[in-house]
């Protein structure tokens, strides 16, 4: 029998205590440089003003900006929805053959930076398309790019964030036990009112879930309206702020901190509305989901297939070939054939500009560290806001998406503003590696807590009392117990953490510079100047170690836990 | 093991007029099986969480073998409290094999390898696992399932062990085999279980003594028989066993143990402990029906049971009586009753 000792009964709560200190390093990391902005916003030459924020509030501009982000984000956000919403329930509820190989083409498109996709689908539909020209049936010079439009934009965004509620709601779906289905089975419902009546309501919490954070992404997203929007002059918030700042430079700082606090707000009421929804709509699930559902299609299936089939080939097939045909012309506009066909661009940019391999390294270096810093803070972090809820944790969980929401352009601005100068010392972390680093920790908080804040919230409470009543003190209870059984879903978060870093370009292309320039720098800066071949050539083969990447995981899926592998069935 | 002592223990929760439990004491003797029973709500489950130390008392103190546990101000946490705990729910990790799940609290106490592995095949074989020592919890089921977790909560020699509703899960058969390897694990270790349940059969079959609870109060702790025999007020004699409540008049001692009553205006002798009893508990072995017996009664329903019918009788002002019977009644039939020695009580005084 252990005797209880009043020292172990210190020695254990100071434990808990010294894990509330981890709040503090958390909180200047993703708090500090969005507050920095927040008073850049808000005060003038003399301390507190609002002479920056009336201004900029009440101009024709912003409020044009403003509708056109909500009308594009919200629509993407419609299309990833039913995409994804399509793909998850049809992928874990039926039984249709090939999953894996659907799913893992279904992550393709979210690997893929925004303004890449953006180029690949110009690429489709323009009339200089090198595709189309290769075919014969491009639309004359000086036809309109269709996708010049908000409805391009929000097309792509749809595209592009479909993975987000695909992989939120199937997460969601694998923990509705199966009783809880097969149940409503026994009782007569089947197909739509099956689905209608026990499998919405039932994953409803992470649909809800995956929509908050597709409209808050696509909020942020820079490159897609960048692509398409500047050249039809349609200006959304994001792309708002980048014209001021590169016309007119960092005099207009408070005025694009007033922008960036006001997307910030959006996406602050986007998150709030996902809460207050979920506080009316969390069941408690009983049982365990241990077994995967496999609700026959019947003579449907081959049709169900063939479709799901389709919308693959649209959706990546088909861009990606483009971008593969632009990458192997000599000159932009030039028709793809056996004579003009060439690897020329291939040479340049990845054997003739070390910065290329320099980009590879540096983007694989940074988004390694951050999915693994991530994932060693999110779990305790997220047992401490759930189980030691404080007024503290409370707001940070409020605010914690506010990185991720603001455009990567203005937490850039806003971790400039805050490293510039660290206090006490006459050093910066400008223009080093660290401070992309910070910023990327700060941005792709959410994308790692969330889902591990999900995992542990479904976990019933009494495997961790069980654990505690077997004498597990807390650091022991967190890697015996808990980190088991989050696996999981911290490593989803991780993986997600990582692919949306190794393609991350608005962060970077401000903090950047020579020696720490990651491959998104490296294919805007191609695509910039006019090196559209390049650029593609640089895409496809960062699409190409991405899939490899993939594989590899895919491969070596046998041997990980059940559930790591977030494409896996 | 250890006696646990509950001195005026209360319990409110921040927000909460009602107190979740008020003015619990308690002692529990070392090696005694204790069932906690009462209606959902009643507050046994918070007492249960208190004794495991998952919640801390809002008053009073919790003691066990002399050392003070819980308190407002000194709560130990549930980790060094030496209590083992099954959950109606099981809480087995999935990540487990089923003889690391019962491992695991010895592994936590830093217990060597090869006593680990006695320690644990000791445990596999008191609960019948023996042959599934290897599997994956999701691959057992429920009464398996179940049985881990009480071997899991035995292993390490706790203090007490705490069964909160764990055969609530289960469908009625298996309770019946599970009640026996409760009480035949009990008989074996000694070990001092406190029982959650809302199922007073449980309760009686298989505690020493039974806790009945009502609004956060205990409202008698005492063996089961003593429950059924004398109950100490209307709640304990409604909710424990079958019978009536009646009015009574008190007509004065007929010597120790014993109480002349009036009831459904007859004079009888009754059982009684205190001087003016005003209510009579009337089991339905209190009843002998016979034609000439001196209370009327109407038969309002007669159900089956095996061996015997279940009469629902309506006295004089409806006074509603329960009694058996070897024959099958009709409805609507009026019968004759005596009633033989029923308990006599102070219905108000147990908690004024």
């Amino acid at each position: 029998m252990s005797p209880m000792r009043s020292v172990m009964t210190r020695g254990s709560r100071s434990e808990g205590r010294l894990l509330s200190l981890l709040m503090v390093p958390v909180i200047l990391v993703t708090l500090a440089p969005v507050a920095r902005l927040l008073v850049e916003g808000i005060s003038g030459e003399t301390g507190f003003s609002a002479s920056h924020l009336v201004p900029v509030l009440t101009a024709e501009a912003t409020r044009i900006a403003l509708a056109h982000s909500l009308v594009t984000a919200g629509l993407g956000t419609v299309i990833s929805c039913l995409l994804g919403g399509a793909f998850a329930f049809l992928v874990a509820l039926t039984d249709l053959r090939a999953k894996a190989a659907l799913v893992f083409c279904l992550m393709i498109p979210m690997m893929i930076p925004p303004q890449i996709t953006a180029l690949a689908w110009t690429q489709v539909t323009g009339p200089s398309s090198v595709l189309l020209k290769t075919l014969g049936i491009a639309p004359p010079l000086g036809a309109p790019q269709p996708l010049y439009s908000p409805l391009g934009i929000a097309l792509l965004l749809g595209i592009q964030h479909t993975s987000i509620v695909f992989l939120t709601l199937r997460a969601g779906l694998r923990a509705i036990p199966p009783e809880a289905v097969e149940a409503a089975r026994a009782a007569g419902a089947r197909g739509f009112r099956l689905w209608r009546q026990v499998v919405l309501p039932l994953s409803l919490p992470s649909l809800a879930a995956g929509t908050a954070m597709a409209f808050v992404t696509a909020l942020g997203n820079f490159g897609i309206p960048a692509m398409l929007g500047i050249p039809a002059r349609y200006s959304t918030l994001p792309t708002l702020i980048y014209q001021r700042l590169s016309g007119m430079g960092p005099s207009v700082l408070p005025e694009i901190s007033v922008l960036a606090l006001l997307i910030g707000a959006v996406a602050l009421l986007g998150v709030i509305a996902h809460r207050l929804f979920l506080r009316r709509r969390a069941y408690g699930l009983i049982g365990l989901a241990n077994r995967p559902l496999e609700i026959s299609l019947g003579r449907a299936r081959p049709l169900v297939e063939t479709l799901l089939w389709g919308v693959i080939l649209l959706i990546l097939v088909l861009p990606l070939l483009a971008l593969l045909a632009t990458s192997l012309v000599p000159a932009y506009g030039v028709p793809l054939t056996l004579q003009t066909l060439t690897l020329e661009g291939w040479r340049e940019a990845l054997f003739h500009q070390p910065v290329t391999a320099r980009a590879f390294a540096n983007s694989f270096r940074l988004a390694g560290g951050a999915a693994l810093v991530l994932m060693a803070v999110c779990l305790p972090l997220g047992w401490l806001m759930l189980r030691r809820p404080t007024r503290l944790t409370r707001c940070f969980d409020l605010l914690v998406d506010l990185p991720y929401a603001l455009p990567g352009v203005v937490l850039a601005i806003a971790c400039i503003l805050l490293f510039l100068n660290l206090p006490f010392t006459e050093r910066t972390l400008y223009g080093t590696a660290w401070i992309i680093f910070i910023a990327y920790l700060a941005r792709f908080f959410p994308i790692m807590l969330r889902p591990v804040q999900a995992a542990l919230a479904q976990l019933d409470p009494a495997m961790e009392e069980a654990a505690q009543s077997s004498g597990a003190a807390l650091s022991r209870r967190l890697r015996t117990i808990l980190l088991p059984l989050i696996a999981p879903a911290a490593a989803a978060g991780g993986i997600l953490v990582f692919l949306t870093a190794f393609n991350e370009l608005t962060v970077s292309a401000l903090l950047w510079s020579s020696g720490t320039e990651t491959l998104g720098v490296v294919i805007f800066n191609l695509d910039d100047s006019g090196e559209t071949v390049m650029a593609s050539a640089v895409s496809v083969s960062v699409v190409l170690v991405v899939v490899v990447l993939m594989g590899l995981i895919q491969l070596g899926a046998r041997h990980l836990p059940k559930g790591v592998v977030p494409w896996q069935s | 093991m250890a006696e646990l002592s509950l001195n005026r223990l209360g319990k409110t929760y921040p927000g909460s007029a009602r107190a979740a439990l008020a003015d619990v004491t308690a002692t529990i003797a070392d090696g005694e099986f204790i069932a906690l029973l009462g209606p959902s709500g009643c507050g046994k489950t918070t007492l249960l969480r208190l004794l495991a130390g998952f919640e801390g008392p809002t008053e009073g103190e919790i003691h066990v073998g002399g050392t003070l546990i819980a308190s407002r101000r000194n709560l130990v946490p549930p980790e060094e409290r030496n209590m083992g705990i099954v959950f109606q729910s099981y809480a087995l990790w999935p990540h487990m094999s089923v003889a690391r799940n019962i491992a695991y609290p010895l592994e936590v106490r830093g217990i060597a390898k090869p006593e680990r592995s006695t320690r644990v095949a000791a445990a596999l074989e008191m609960t019948g696992l023996s042959d599934f020592a290897d599997r994956a919890p999701a691959a057992l089921s429920g009464g398996q399932r179940q049985r881990v977790a009480l071997a899991r909560a035995l292993v390490a020699d706790p203090s007490a062990v705490l069964l909160d509703e764990p055969l609530a899960n289960l469908d009625l058969a298996l309770r019946g085999t599970m009640q026996e390897v409760f009480t035949g694990f009990h008989a074996r270790t000694g070990a001092t279980m406190v029982y959650v349940t809302h199922d007073q059969t449980e309760a009686m079959a298989m505690a020493d003594r039974v806790a009945v609870m009502s609004e956060g109060r205990i409202r008698q702790f005492a063996a089961p028989e003593v429950l059924y025999n004398e109950p100490a007020d209307d709640f304990v004699a409604g909710f424990v066993g079958d019978g009536a409540v009646l009015p009574a008049l008190a007509e004065g001692p007929r010597g120790p143990g014993r109480a002349q009553v009036r009831v459904l205006g007859h004079s009888l002798e009754a059982r009684a402990r205190c001087a003016a009893p005003d209510r009579i508990c009337a089991r339905p072995e209190d009843i002998t029906l016979s034609d000439t017996g001196p209370i009327r009664a109407e038969v309002r329903a007669c159900t089956y049971q095996g061996g015997r019918f279940r009469l629902t009788l309506a006295a004089q002002g409806g006074a509603r009586l329960i009694a058996f019977s070897r024959a099958r009644a009709r409805l609507g039939e009026t019968l004759g009753l005596s009633l033989g020695r029923p308990w006599a009580y102070a219905g108000g005084a147990a908690h004024g």
